[in-house]
Order: structure tokens, then sequence, then C-alpha cells
């Protein structure tokens, strides 16, 4: 088996985004980064494949410089191999243009076997970056898989739909994203805790990727966004103040008007 | 109250252990309480996090560290569950024989598995009739050739039954007394050895303890730690490294009851203000805080002082052992009657706090034992 | 004759996902206004399974277009993207929408990535101005709604579930075969094994009459907890917001807004809930909303019908005993 591959994404903490008046992007520079939390059982069926078969477990990312703190965080949790994808030419790439960077960059670590995702980031929640990456490398992609085994060089995939589960055979490469939930999710080593900040990160940018700054970035993405509105609220009801008690009673009182209540 | 001046390695555990605590146990811990029940979850979580590889030396695969190192871990592990800081800490005193007294053979096929997590120990010393009196025991290790044949029971062992590796304490030669016991590592599955039924028990009931049945046990002579007839020298040093570990527990137990019921002193509205505001209330709290940071002080002290190399350590780990678990006890009982009856009711943690403390007045040596241990030891300083 | 706007049909055993027959509701306005026509697109392996289905009778399109092959069975997504992408460079289409369903999420991208180009994702309206089309989606963590336009054609979405109500259509939609190429590669690089039909509870949530629901300002997961009396009370089911699911109060099902699902209840009751716009996108088509908070400049306060300023586990509290008190006296 070739080595893993483990597609991250480093998210700005809910308390401290901003959105940038301009761009209207999120402004990821000026927040803390968070692993995605959706890419913990990502990261752990990679190691629990690891295990088993022994092979490479590379993580790779697409962020600003300090999203290297979060490529730390996956070496703790068992990766071998950090690599930063960052250039100011990325910078407020939609789902295809982020696509087309993790796909060169996968290209340029090819071969591998498998590449693992999270279902979905808890930022943009679009879900739609694995199989973009796959396509765009031309390989089959399975989401929302929650468990993977090896039987003679083939991956065997447990796939959740809205129907029911789904036993599915694929041989490598393929890209899969896992979901959000697993039984256990191990935490970090120790040892490699202490080890955490003399570990090198990889640094590639677009020129390193050949990447044009035309197919990258803000420039390289088909959508775009025209304006933001803050969600406009007029206060159009009552409000009740008082000690809950009371409160209770009169709510009570009026779904029972309204017809809520049976008495 | 204080802040301790930590090592990156003692920072680093004590946040690995919070993070493990917060996330695979304190969701729990209330509900292994209740139905009694050993998960083995969290203790996959902590050798996953090579946690039980803290005081295996480098070379066998785990982090060399020394007992302040372990302390702080039991300590903050013991904060969310005493239950499972149990299951831990009851693996390392199953541990520190080979550490300490095992050959080079005996490390490197032990050391590396226990190190990474994959085997749990346990200690067997206590039996039926010999528990504070343990020269008493009366297990037998009979030689056959190239094996000893090992008749007997011991009793309330932690990690019994879940453990893979024990350390198991024997007679050899009853006639020899203090020196006629030897110590023996005892595989789970060898034959003749089977475990008995599970405990129940007041508190630390995320724990397993069972009875340890030899009948016949063919144990190959390789398996001897030390030598013959120094079975009791290994035990009472392990006890001497392992206790610390103990008055460890106390600290976290001791620092839960503290935080939980001083939040409900503070919120809890009687005669329109908060209880805190009484002055019998805040000041059993000053007292509260006191006696743990004093015991806190204490039981960091004498793992320094283990790990500087000090060679006569019996009485100081006594003292940290006894001094911390009396006061962790004092706490509880305490915490409960600040809370009153949110204290007593089983919905609320600090009624658990107060039945796992009270275990750690009685195990690892009772708490009257310590004494002994610090009166002997204290007569050595006074010359007659 | 004029431009088709697809919208695709996610079938499975004799039915359409409902979340298909919503998101034609605004394909169907934006297709009058534009002058355009609404297609659903199915793929499935036999006319047998699509024949006489009630669902597509009733959808409320101009056209269903099929594509019949024994290769589909299975919805494997690499043959299933090829033969979409294929589709739309036969019928070079005005746009192609998904519903945001696991499928959908999973279709549209593989597909939009074959044809290079743009995506957007949890669509829940869209705006018209001077004949282009945008989009609107929340946007993370403010009360912000972004306004989104393709620069590539066809525009591609995948549209939120619960966000349209379904609209019955006046007549019974033409059906439409659809012949891809003697050459095309039905090939699928996964192998099904087996496939285990799961009969999930359909998610009550999203039909519930009433809906109580609770976040972060109830404090502890015990007081959450205690919507589920109150719920069984008012014969509702219990919503969450997506912190109190992310903090593991409840589970993940249970959670409303833009990456849960939409509710449209006669009454809604949200307690401890600020109402952040992720939230709020849910409950919009609540009939009547009552907000409890201790905070009378939160949002949900200010779009609510009636709002009581008070500590919500409190209030969580003493209905719950006033109602079960009440409830036992009928007795």
């Amino acid at each position: 088996m070739e080595k893993i591959i483990v597609c991250v994404k480093a998210v700005p903490d809910l308390r401290s985004v901003k959105v940038d008046p301009e761009t209207h992007t999120l402004r990821r520079d000026s927040a803390d980064l968070l692993l995605n939390p959706h890419d913990a059982p990502a990261i752990e069926l990679a190691m629990r494949l690891k295990e088993r078969l022994g092979v490479e477990v590379v993580v790779l990312t697409m962020g600003p410089p300090n999203a290297s703190s979060v490529l730390r965080r996956v070496y703790s949790l068992g990766a071998d191999r950090l690599i930063l994808l960052s250039d100011r030419a990325f910078a407020g790439s939609d789902t295809l243009a982020t696509s087309k960077v993790l796909a060169k960059a996968l290209e340029k670590l090819s071969p591998f076997s498998l590449v693992l995702m999270g279902l979905k980031s808890i930022d943009g929640e679009t879900a739609q970056v694995p199989p973009e990456t796959a396509v765009l490398l031309g390989i089959p992609s399975v989401t929302n898989v929650r468990n993977i085994s090896v039987e003679n060089g083939v991956f065997i995939l447990e796939r959740v739909t809205d129907y029911g589960i789904e036993e599915l055979e694929v041989a490598p490469p393929l890209v899969v994203s896992v979901t959000t939930k697993l039984d256990y999710i191990r935490p970090p080593s120790l040892k490699r805790l202490l080890k955490e900040r003399e570990v090198e990160v990889t640094i590639w940018n677009a020129e390193t990727l050949r990447l044009s700054q035309e197919e990258v970035g803000l420039r390289g993405s088909p959508t775009q966004v025209a304006s933001v509105f803050e969600k406009t609220i007029s206060s159009k009801g009552e409000i009740w103040e008082g000690p809950p008690e009371e409160l209770s009673e009169r709510l009570i009182e009026l779904l029972r008007q309204k017809g809520f209540l049976k008495s | 109250m204080l802040e301790y001046p930590l090592t990156n390695e003692e920072r680093t555990i004590k946040d690995l252990i919070k993070e493990i605590g917060e996330k695979y146990i304190l969701p729990k811990a209330l509900e292994w309480d209740e139905k009694e029940i050993y998960d083995p979850l969290p203790i996959r979580a902590l050798a996953d996090a090579d946690l039980f590889g803290i005081i295996v030396p480098e070379e066998y695969g785990g982090l060399g560290l020394g007992v302040r190192a372990m302390c702080i871990a039991v300590e903050w592990l013991s904060y969310y569950c005493a239950g499972v800081s149990t299951t831990y800490a009851a693996s390392f005193l199953g541990a520190y024989p080979i550490i300490l007294f095992g050959n080079e053979e005996q490390k490197r096929i032990y050391l590396p598995d226990i190190a990474r997590g994959k085997k749990l120990c346990a200690f067997a010393l206590t039996e039926p009739q010999a528990g504070s009196d343990a020269f008493a025991i009366k297990t037998q290790a009979i030689k056959n050739g190239d094996y000893y044949i090992l008749n007997g029971v011991k009793q309330w062992i932690t990690n019994g039954g879940i453990a893979d590796i024990y350390v198991v304490i024997a007679m050899t030669d009853p006639t020899k007394g203090a020196r006629g016991a030897t110590a023996f590592i005892v595989e789970k599955g060898d034959p003749g050895f089977v475990v008995g039924k599970k405990e129940k028990k007041l508190g630390l009931r995320a724990s397993v303890t069972t009875d340890l049945i030899f009948n016949e046990c063919r144990i190959p002579k390789e398996r001897v730690i030390a030598r013959e007839g120094m079975g009791f020298m290994v035990a009472l040093r392990t006890l001497d490294y392992a206790r610390c570990g103990a008055g460890a527990q106390a600290l976290g137990i001791g620092q839960f009851a503290l935080e939980v019921s001083l939040r409900h002193a503070r919120k809890r509205i009687q005669f329109g203000q908060p209880v805190y505001n009484f002055q019998a209330v805040s000041h059993t709290f000053a007292e509260m805080a006191m006696r743990l940071e004093s015991a806190r002080a204490l039981v960091y002290q004498v793992a320094s002082y283990i790990d500087s190399g000090a060679k006569d350590f019996s009485g100081a780990s006594a003292m940290a052992k006894c001094y911390a678990t009396d006061q962790a006890m004092w706490v509880c009982e305490r915490a409960i009657q600040m809370m009153g009856g949110y204290g007593y009711m089983r919905d609320y943690p600090v009624q658990k706090l107060f039945r796992d403390a009270k275990c750690l007045q009685i195990y690892e040596g009772t708490n009257e034992i310590q004494k002994n241990v610090i009166a002997r030891e204290l007569a050595k300083f006074v010359k007659i | 004759m004029s431009e088709i706007i697809y919208a695709y049909g996610e079938f499975f055993d004799r039915k359409l996902h409902p979340g298909s027959l919503e998101i034609l509701t605004p394909l169907r306005d934006i297709a009058s206004a534009l002058n355009k026509k609404v297609a659903l697109l199915i793929l499935s392996s036999s006319l047998e399974e699509v024949k006489n289905c009630e669902d597509i009778e009733r959808a409320d399109c101009d056209e269903v277009h099929l594509v019949v092959h024994e290769s589909l069975h299975h919805v494997r997504d690499d043959l299933y993207g090829r033969v979409l992408a294929q589709i739309i460079r036969q019928k070079n289409p005005f746009g192609v929408f998904f519903p945001a369903t696991h499928q959908g999420s999973s279709l549209a991208p593989r597909v939009a990535g074959e044809l290079q180009v743009g995506l957007c994702a949890h669509v829940n309206g869209f705006t018209l101005k001077e004949g282009n089309l945008y989009m609107l989606r929340p946007t993370y963590g403010d009360n912000i709604i972004a306004e989104l336009y393709s620069k590539s054609r066809p525009i591609m979405a995948t549209l939120s579930l619960g966000a349209f109500s379904i609209r019955e259509g006046k007549r019974a939609p033409r059906v439409v075969m659809i012949d891809l190429p003697k050459d095309f590669n039905w090939e699928s690089k996964i192998r099904v094994r087996r496939a285990i039909k799961v009969k999930r509870e359909p998610n009550r949530l999203s039909i519930a009459k009433v809906v109580v629901a609770g976040g972060l300002g109830l404090k502890t997961k015990e007081n959450f907890q205690k919507l589920f009396e109150l719920a069984s009370l008012l014969e509702g089911e219990v919503g969450a917001t997506r912190p109190v699911c992310h903090a593991g109060w409840v589970d993940e099902g249970r959670m409303i807004g833009v990456s849960g699902v939409s509710v449209r209840p006669k009454l809604y009751i949200g307690f401890g809930i600020s109402g952040s716009i992720q939230h709020t996108v849910g409950i919009e088509n609540s009939e009547f909303i009552v907000a409890v908070n201790i905070d009378k400049e939160a949002p949900l306060v200010k779009i609510a019908n009636v709002a009581l300023i008070a500590d919500a586990g409190k209030v969580l509290d003493t209905l719950i005993k006033k109602l079960s008190r009440s409830s036992q006296s009928e007795l």
C-alpha cells in the first residue's frame, strides 16, 4: 500500500472571526485557528490504517502561515509528514479553486493509496471539496464513510447514506470523506506533544505547485460574493418582563387562547 | 490557589489529562459510578496518549519521567474520576517492581507493552488474613525444577481480570518469615490462575477489584523478580514509590470537591443572599483550601524528593499518602455539608467524591500503618 | 426553445426525496420570470421503477428528464457524476440545482468539478436583478447573508433542505427519455458489495406542529434534557442550536438551522437561544415564535411574537410544573 494523505482545514475560532468589509470573505488572518472538528474522524481512520498497514501518513492543509499550528496538532495525533499549502494567491478560493490547489499538491505527492478528508468543514459546511478534488484527479470518491478496511489490496468502505449502509469495494487510489462521528477518536500522544515544536512543516506555494495566479484564489473562483447584508430584524412582538412564575402563567394562558393546549 | 512551577513535560501532561478528562471521563463518570461499570474507553485513551509510559525508562519505550510527573497525571485524572485513576495508578503499582527490580530480559519483554498501555498491570500482596499484617501471607510458591508451583488466594486486587501482567508476592520459604517471600510475574492465562468475582465497593466503582486464585499454577523460574527471598523487599519498595500516587489521587478528588461545592455556595441563595456570604460557610471553605494546599505542597515536595535520588523516603512518602488522603476525606465531608441536600443526592458528584476518598485512607497501606512507618522512620532522627 | 433549469431528482425505492420536490418551488418562479422551463432530472436503473410514480406526477415542473440504464442501480458517485455531466453537456442548461441531501452534496461537486464550473452551497433563497440570478446563503458566525453569483454556466448550487415548501404541479410533467452516446462509458470504479436498507425514523422535527428548542442559555445538559418533558406535554419535538449539539447536549439530528433542518411549526419556543442567523433561518417559517431569554437585545427576542425576558432554565422549570399539574387535574 502506498501512503495515505489526510487533508485537513484550519478553521477560525468562532469567537474571534471577522468578515472583511471589502472582500466579504472571512478574515482568517486575524482569527485564532483550530483544527476543523469534523476532520478528527478522518485522522483517526488514517491512524487505524497506519497501525494495520504500516504506511506513511502525510497531512496537508491549505491556509495562512499560522495554519502550521493546526498541522502540528495533527502531528501529535500521529501524522508523519506535514505540508502547508500557503500563498497569498490562494486567499478567497471557493471550493473549485481550493480543490484545484489540493489536487495539484496530491499529484505532487503521488503515488498515494488513499486521501482522507472530513465530511465537511465546520465553517463552510459545503462538503464539496472531497468529491471535487477527486474528480479533478480523475479518481473515485466515496462520501460519509464510517469504517475502512483492506482486503487483498482493495479498500472496503462502509458508507452511511440517507437510506442505509453500503459496503463498497474500491481499488486505490481514491478520496474518502469520513462521517462526523466515530465510536472513538484517540487523544494526542504525550511523546509527540513534547516533540511538536521541533517538527518540520513543509510549505508549498503557488509556484511550487505550478499554479498560475488566475487559476486560484478569488480570481480563480467562479462563484463570487456580490454583496453581504445584515439580516435586518424589526421588533414585531411583545416583550414581557417579570418573575419566571408569572411569565410562565401568562405564556400558558396565551398558548391556551391560541389553541396549543387542549383545555 | 497556589501556582506550582511545572516543567514543560509536567504542564503538557496536565493539559493532556484535562483534555482526556473533559472528553472521555467527565460526561460518563457519574454513570460508571452509579452502575458500577468499568469502561475500557478512557483507559484506551490514556494508552493512546502514551500516559502509561510516564515512569517507564525511555530505552523501553516510555518517557522516563519521575514520581512528580506521575503524581501530576494521577492528580488530574482523579479530578475527573478517581475510579479511572485507580485503574491507572494500580497499573503503575504493578509496573514498578519490574522497572525497579526486573532483569534486562524481563524489562525487554514487559515494559514496551506496559509503556504503550497495551497491557495493564496489577500488584497482588493482600490476602484474606493478611492485610496490614502483610508478612502473614499464606500463598505458597514451591520450586519444582524450572518452575514454581503457586497455591493460594489474593484478595481485593485492583485490576484483577482486566490486567495482563500480575506481580504476585508468595512465600517460597515460610520458615524465613520476612525473608521467605518472592515476587513473581504471573500472566493472564497462565495455567492454574483464575480471577475471582468482582467485589462490590462503596467507592472507586469505575475500577475493578477481584480475588486472584492460584491452584497448582505453574510459573517458569525466569519470572522471579530480583531473587528468591526478596519478595517483601520488592513489595515495600514498590509501595514506597507508589504511595505518593495515592496522595496525588487525594489532591484531585479534594480539588474537585472544593470547586463543585464552592460554585454551589456562591450561587445558592438562602435568606436572600448567597450562602457563601455566611461566615460559617466561607470560613469552612477557607479551611478546606488551606488543608488542600498544604497537602498538595507535601505531595509535590515528597515526589520531588524521591526524584532527586533520595534513598530513604519511606517515611516521607507515608506522610504524603496519609496526610493528603486524610485532608481529602475531610474536604469531601465538608463539601457535602456545604451543599446540604444537594451534596447528599446522587445526581450530584460530591457524594461520589466522598465515597471515593474513603478508600484512599485504607488502600496501599491503611493510614494507621502509614503512621507506624512514619513513627519508625522518625525514631532514626534522634539518637538516644 | 427555452433553456432548461434542472433540479436533481433524488430517487430511491419508487419515491422522490422531498428535498427534490422542495427545490422545484423557487426554480419554477425563476423559470417563469426568465422564460425558461424547469425539468426534474432522474437517473434510474429501470423504467418500471419510475413509471406511475405519484411523486413525479405531482411534481411542479414542466418536464421530467429520465436516464435509464442498468448500471445506475446503485448510486456510485463517479458514474453518476459522469452521467450528469454528459447530460449537461448535451442539454446546455441555464442552471443545475441539487437538494443538499447526502447524495446531492456528494454528486454536485463531482459534476461541478468535471465541468469546472462554480458551485454554491446551502442556498436558501434567490434574487433576480436585471435578469441576473443571485443566490442567498447565510454565512458563518455573524448575522450576515451573502448574495452570491456564478461567473460560469450552468449556475450550480445545493439548496438547503426545508428552506422551500413543496408546491403541487398543475398538471403532470412531460416525461422525456434522454439517450447518452453509444460509446458512453458506463463503468464505475466502485463496486457495491451490499447495500443494507435501514428504515430510519423520518425526522419528525421538520414536520412537527410544536417545536421547543434550546440553546446554550439553558446552561447545562440537564436543563436541556427537560425540554423533552415540555415537548411531550405540548405534543411537540425538541430542537437545538448548533453550539448545543457541538457541546454534546443532544444528537445532531436535532439541530435547527443552516447545517441542520428547517422547521415550520405552528408554535416555536426558543429557550436560551440568542438567535444567530445559523439558527433563525431554520425557524423563519414558524407561525408563532416565543423567545425566552435573559437578554433583551438577543436577535431571537426581536423576531419573536412574544419574548419572555427571564432565565430560560427557570421558565422551563415552572412551565413544566404548571403544565403537568394541569394535565394531571384533567385526568
